[in-house]
């Protein structure tokens, strides 16, 4: 049985993780054990991948013997989601997870060649972390177990809404994302172990944040995008837990790559940079017990146990009492640096970093308030967007004016207020323009939107001078600080543009019939039953005519898969670079009508460009050869 | 009181008041922003304001399920007492007569005002609440 060889080099990885996190902790350190460590670690590693890639074999092999694979894999499937059916489900999940977090453990063990200390202490806290999620796994949701003695033939289905590209690839960005601050995690634990204040621990982890921040962007972004075009409910954020528990850890990563950057400059900020990266990682270890042990409810839940949700909850509070107890007996190695100096760019920092904690804070309150509040008082509330907007609106507003100025702030130097500087005057004015001719040709008052088109604003505005001047007075800029920024401008524009101007309808309509909407002309022009290898549709044609003229078919789909009975909606997307019309199609009334919803969302992929602009620009930073 | 210790007591009370009223205007919005989750039954024995947004949860009541125009409306039970919901536009794929619904909207002369209706993404859902009345 290959699943037995499997399983068992999945248990052999976990005896010498255990093995590397012993020897890394108990012995004293020497050349000759961290060499020991560097070795036993890797074939730790390759023992794991081993395992894994033989898992993925079995699954692309249909071997149903492997109940996981029965029960969540199809022999009709194609080979990209045969594999990607791995991760369809907890198990799965989980299996990947730990072999991603490997995976960040192995590149750093092979690249970082001094800092023999620091490398040894952190291989080792990675490999303890990597033993309590490999029993985990063996012991609670063991991907290995077999059915016996029959197995199935087919398999089972996965999801219909799962069967997708954008799916296959959203969970291990996601993961590769989550798992990757485990990175800045260890090396700060081993720093306050180490207990030596000349090591700079944070330059050396500096890239590897940026790294893990970047799959956790470009993660959040696909998930996103594929809930817009697959749920059919439009809209590109939900404010759903299990969006949320993303959410924490990338506002507290970019906190963290903040205050990072000013530790690094001016050796400020120090304590609280390892406390934010002690908070990135936990916040993603939350976010997965948040979804595996399906405590809150939501579209996102996997198979609810009790069991699991319990080991995750002990072995994150382990992890989290032990790295902060450290923490809290170690604080006194940082020696009180020089003061900040007001309105200097460590400051802005400072205050960022406030702002992101609020943020964070909101929004774990938004997370965890309905379970508190229904323990206290036996009532059930849920905590929706509303809630979200209120905060999110003033305070990504203020940051974006505090964020205005830091701009010509300098490193340890207070900045001068000189208000009437061609740079800062010019955006302020461009910006109070732009906004007032939107207000009057989209005819609108809403304060709240006005006000976020002009802090996005004034941030684009002020970095395209910046560019400008870079490009013809040589003068310096910080390509990813810039690109970044820049990006963040765009999002809250595109955002602002989206809510401001986005409609939607239900039509009811009937074949080769007119509706109108908006400036839309809708034809009702054919509607056919299909049969497909796994499902039945309904697919309906619509023929659209713009005011200009412009003529498009959509065709939205209703399908029934045979093997769930599962209904999903297929929306039918025509884009344009500016609005996307969005067309799904509801039931057939008594009187032969159809419904159907129509949408008209703006800039909604600018959202996802200024998303992925941000990713770039952490690219960028990847690749230059200097520290920020 | 010499003048270090005295600036950094106005720089730690000012943490405080700044720090205290952030939280406080945190869970201002919170409290006001709350949707609360109700069945039928519970939801009659309440007084709730015609303006604050609520969540009823319950089965979709056999045959009854009316549609005019692009409007819906339906009678949420949960086997004790129903309450007859409105709603503008397309119902969820698992929208169904007999099964699980969550209806997001205002209750006003009572009936629900939705603004959005889910039905969970799995076929075995049951809203909370409902699962143990209906084994017994």
């Amino acid at each position: 049985m290959i699943v037995e060889v499997s399983h068992f080099l999945s248990l052999l990885a976990t005896g010498l993780f255990f093995l590397v996190g012993s020897f890394a902790l108990l012995t004293k350190p020497s050349a000759y054990i961290s060499n020991l460590i560097t070795r036993t670690y890797s074939h730790g590693f390759l023992f794991l991948i081993a395992s894994f890639s033989i898992y993925v074999w079995l699954a692309i092999t249909d071997n149903f013997s492997v109940q996981y694979i029965a029960s969540h894999s199809n022999s009709q499937l194609p080979t990209f989601y045969k594999i990607s059916s791995i991760w369809s489900a907890h198990e799965g999940s989980m299996f990947l997870w730990i072999v991603f977090l490997s995976l960040w453990g192995f590149i750093f063990n092979i690249t970082i060649k001094n800092e023999q200390i620091l490398k040894s202490n952190t291989i080792g806290i990675i490999s303890l972390i990597l033993v309590g999620f490999l029993l985990f796994l063996l012991i609670t949701s063991n991907p290995f177990q077999t059915i016996l003695p029959i197995a199935p033939l087919n398999g089972a289905d996965i999801n219909p809404v799962l069967q997708d590209p954008a799916l296959a690839i959203h969970p291990p960005t996601l993961y590769l994302g989550y798992v990757g601050f485990v990175i800045p995690f260890a090396c700060a634990l081993s720093f306050l172990i180490n207990g030596d204040p000349g090591i700079k621990w944070e330059s050396l982890i500096q890239k590897w944040s940026v790294a893990a921040w970047i799959f956790l962007t470009i993660g959040i972004t696909l998930g996103s995008w594929w809930a817009y075009y697959e749920l059919g409910w439009g809209g590109y954020w939900f404010w759903d837990p299990v969006e949320n528990v993303a959410l924490m850890p990338w506002l507290a990563a970019t906190a963290f790559i903040h205050s990072l950057s000013v530790s690094i400059k001016s050796s400020n900020l120090r304590i609280w940079t390892i406390l934010l990266s002690i908070s990135v990682f936990s916040l993603s270890l939350f976010g997965a017990f948040i979804v595996r042990s399906g405590i809150i409810d939501s579209v996102h839940s996997f198979a609810n146990d009790p069991e699991r949700g319990l080991y995750l909850l002990a072995f994150i509070g382990i992890i989290i009492v032990s790295s902060m107890s450290l923490f809290v007996a170690k604080l006194s190695i940082i020696k009180p640096s020089k003061t900040i100096k007001r309105f200097s760019k460590e400051s802005f920092i400072s205050i960022n970093n406030i702002f992101f904690g609020a943020l964070i804070f909101s929004v774990m309150l938004g997370v965890t308030y309905p379970l508190i509040y229904e323990f206290l008082f036996d009532q059930k509330i849920s905590v929706g967007a509303p809630f979200y907007n209120a905060i999110f609106i003033p305070m990504v507003i203020l940051a974006c004016i505090f964020m205005f100025f830091s701009i010509d702030s300098k490193w340890s130097r207070s900045l001068n207020f000189h208000f009437f500087i061609a740079p800062i005057s010019l955006s302020v004015i461009s910006s109070i323009i732009t906004t007032l001719l939107i207000s009057y040709i989209f005819d609108t008052s809403n304060l709240a939107i006005l006000i976020s088109l002009f802090a996005g604003f004034i941030v684009v505005y002020r970095y395209v001078i910046e560019i400008m001047n870079s490009f013809f007075m040589k003068k310096y800029l910080n390509p990813f600080s810039a690109i970044a920024h820049f990006a963040l401008g765009l999002l809250i524009i595109s955002i602002s543009f989206n809510s401001l101007l986005s409609s939607e309808r239900a039509l009811n309509i009937k074949i080769n019939e007119f509706e109108e909407y908006k400036d839309l002309k809708i034809f009702f022009k054919d509607i056919k039953v299909l049969k497909n290898s796994n499902h039945d549709s309904i697919e309906a044609t619509f023929v659209l005519e713009n005011q200009k003229g412009r003529t498009f078919d959509l065709s939205p789909e209703k399908r029934r898969y045979f093997t769930r009975g599962q209904i999903t909606t297929e929306t039918a997307i025509f884009i344009m670079p500016l609005k996307d019309i969005y067309m799904t199609i509801g039931d057939q009334l008594d009187d032969g009508s159809w419904i159907v919803n129509i949408q008209i969302n703006y800039l909604i992929r600018w959202i996802w460009f200024s998303a992925g602009l941000m990713a770039f620009a952490g690219m960028v930073l990847m690749f230059s050869k200097r520290n920020i | 009181m010499n003048p270090i210790r005295k600036k950094r007591i106005y720089s730690i009370l000012f943490v405080l008041l700044f720090s205290v009223s952030g939280i406080s205007l945190i869970l201002y919005s919170l409290n006001s922003n709350l949707d609360y989750f109700f069945t039928p039954t519970e939801l009659k024995k309440q007084n709730i304001p015609s303006d604050k947004r609520i969540k009823l949860g319950g089965m979709v009541l056999k045959g009854s399920v009316e549609r005019e125009a692009s409007e819906i409306s339906f009678v949420v039970t949960d086997y004790e007492n129903s309450l007859r919901v409105i709603y503008d536009g397309i119902v969820p794929d698992l929208f169904k007569e007999e099964s699980g619904v969550v209806v997001l909207g205002f209750y006003r002369d009572d009936m629900i005002y939705a603004e959005e209706v889910l039905a969970k993404h799995d076929e075995n859902y049951m809203p909370p609440n409902l699962d143990i009345k209906n084994d017994s």
